[in-house]
């Protein structure tokens, strides 16, 4: 039977499940010294920052088996304080379909997303390589693959971004035909305005400008972006070549109206611009979006996308639990009938 | 099957553009999110009955079929079809045909009158190789700015639903506005240079005739110098002024417009284009 036993950010804060993280060097040592308890025939070890999680293959009976289990996490990481609700403890059909959610990113703190797949890959590829899965848990995790491409093509659970960077790259496809040859201004070097700055760079944008009041900040996070830094009195003079601007600055009052962009404009050749005003209190005039071929967001048309991405993802959840439940089925009567099959053969 | 004539296959190929259309309503009102293969699909198949229409009108004419409203009006409607389904096979670009159809069903069934369609009159002697090749490369130019005002269309959508900050315009699988703005110049320009040529043709095929004088003052020359001058003003004010954007999509849209509307009165019009 598979086991599964761990934390996750569901069951319990960082504090605890950072006691008892892994360290990738550290996980094949691990995984022998769990086998050769002899308590346990097959596992793989998954640590992540948001759970660590022993998948695990024994003929022992549930209680035994999450006892054994518990008792080697506790004792291979020294944990010594009282446990509770902590640590999660889950006996087939229940892990099977928790390892499937876990693929399908189901599980997940950003719901949907597919970062958890390819951690869960590695973890297994981890102890594949080291010979500490076989038959049961190569099939599990096979399925678990499996599932999860097919919910990816099937759903829409991962379809949308639930970030403001990533809802601003979004918006950046929708008005732009090609982001490589976009030039991006950030203008106040806070940390919304780098993640979206990065988003961006990640999806081929061509270049970033940094400018900031405090010119070295600027000079920092264009280092850090492989950019190039502008005095704060002088962005406006790079204007032209400027397709997306991202603004953040704490400026009290607006730093862009009407009147100083409409000139801009014209040199920009009416040019289509994505503003991104992320500052709070803001940073651009409202009425700019009167403007033809300007587009404004603010942090909450952002936000109020981001939303509703994650509310589409949250529809979906039912869809996607009676996929996982489906193959979950067919795996555990397949393996029933695998198991008969071998109790006739011994038989005979 | 000699009751079926032409005309039955071109009113099959305006029902086929109608089921479209209906179609076109529930993709706009679903907001775009889905694959527009369905409306591809009823745009191919009017288009493959469409021809058969044109087809059997030309055999039966020995020559190009443009020789009356009707059949100038479904040549059009045949290039914005035909330039569609190529156009369409971008993914994204399959969308077109959601705008383009309430165009092709309604000026179908506009074009279905029987008034437009009366008995033809006979060739102009020597100059129908001309005359031909003329109302052709017009038809092409027409219906390129036919679907580069669909494509306008399109990009007011999205333009819209980006500046009003509505979800359709991240959900939606239309293209990004700026490849759109490409899509309606290109189709424009392309339309512009037909039309040159078209009208070029016509210019010399008139001084074949013996008579060319008594035209100079036809309303439909005139309304065809006035038409060729719009879309010039467009294309320079988008490629020398900057004018581009929503404007220039409102300029591809109107001057189309303009075209549908006085095409047919300015036709009834012209003595050299009744003959």
């Amino acid at each position: 039977m598979i086991y599964v036993i761990g934390l996750s950010h569901h069951s319990s804060p960082v504090t605890i499940r950072e006691r008892f993280a892994f360290a990738d060097a550290r996980v094949p040592v691990a995984l022998s010294a769990l086998r050769d308890s002899r308590q346990v025939e097959e596992a793989v070890i998954l640590s992540t920052c948001n759970r660590v999680e022993i998948y695990a293959s024994s003929t022992l009976a549930p209680k035994n088996a999450f006892e054994t289990l518990q008792e080697f996490l506790v004792r291979i990481h020294d944990y010594r304080d009282p446990i509770s609700d902590e640590i999660y403890k889950l006996s087939e059909p229940q892990s099977l379909q928790h390892l499937f959610k876990v693929a399908c990113g189901l599980d997940s703190m950003v719901l949907g997303e597919t970062e958890i797949l390819g951690q869960l890959k590695k973890a297994y590829e981890v102890a594949l390589q080291h010979g500490h899965t076989g038959r049961r848990l190569n099939k599990a995790f096979q399925k678990a693959f499996n599932v999860a491409k097919q919910i990816r093509t099937e759903t829409n659970i991962q379809r949308g971004s639930v970030s403001v960077g990533s809802v601003a790259v979004e918006l950046a496809e929708k008005i732009f035909s090609n982001l490589k040859e976009r030039e991006v201004l950030v203008i106040g070097a806070g940390d919304t305005s780098e993640k979206t700055a990065r988003s961006l760079l990640s999806r081929g944008a061509r270049g970033v400008l940094v400018s900031n009041r405090s010119h070295e900040r600027a000079v920092a996070l264009a280092a850090e972006l492989g950019g190039r830094a502008i005095h704060f009195e002088e962005w406006a003079k790079e204007f032209a070549r400027i397709d997306i601007v991202i603004s953040s600055t704490s400026a009290p009052h607006y730093i862009l109206d009407r009147t100083k962009l409409e000139p801009l404009m014209k040199a920009r050749k009416n040019r289509p611009l994505l503003l991104v005003d992320i500052a709070v209190p803001r940073d651009i005039e409202p009425e700019v979006n009167l403007m033809e071929n300007v587009y404004l967001y603010n942090i909450d048309d952002l936000q109020s996308i981001a939303d509703d991405y994650l509310k589409q993802r949250k529809e979906e959840i039912a869809r996607c639990e009676a996929i996982i439940r489906e193959r979950v089925r067919s795996l555990v009567e397949a393996g029933r009938e695998a198991a008969s099959g071998g109790m006739e053969e011994r038989i005979a | 099957m000699a009751w079926f004539t032409d005309r039955h296959f071109f009113l099959l190929a305006v029902a086929a553009y109608g089921l479209s259309t209906v179609y076109s309503v529930f993709l706009w009102r679903s907001g775009f999110r889905q694959d527009n293969r369905v409306s591809y699909l009823l745009l191919l198949a009017g288009f493959g009955l469409h021809t058969m229409a044109m087809v059997l009108r030309g055999m039966r004419l020995h020559q190009c079929p443009v020789t009356n409203l009707y059949e100038t009006t479904t040549f059009v409607l045949w290039t914005i079809v035909a330039v569609y389904l190529v156009v369409g096979l971008w993914h994204r670009l399959k969308f077109l045909g959601a705008f383009a159809s309430p165009i092709l069903f309604a000026v179908g069934v506009f074009a279905l009158m029987p008034a437009l369609d009366p008995t033809h009159p006979g060739r102009i002697e020597g100059t129908s190789v001309w005359v031909s090749l003329h109302a052709a490369m017009l038809s092409l130019a027409y219906g390129a700015f036919g679907l580069s005002s669909a494509a306008g269309l399109m990009y007011l959508t999205q333009e819209r639903n980006l500046k009003f900050h509505r979800l359709n315009a991240i959900f939606s699988l239309m293209p990004p506005i700026q490849r759109l703005e490409l899509a309606v110049g290109g189709l424009l320009l392309s339309g512009f240079i037909l039309l040159t040529i078209g009208l070029a043709v016509g210019a010399f095929s008139l001084t074949k005739l013996n008579d060319a004088q008594v035209y100079r003052g036809d309303p439909k020359i005139i309304w065809s110098a006035l038409v060729w001058a719009l879309y010039l003003g467009l294309i320079i004010m988008r490629w020398k002024f900057a004018q581009r954007g929503r404007r220039f999509a409102l300029g591809a849209i109107g001057s189309f417009v303009f075209v549908l509307l006085t095409f047919w009165g300015v036709n009834l019009l012209s003595p050299l284009h009744n003959q």
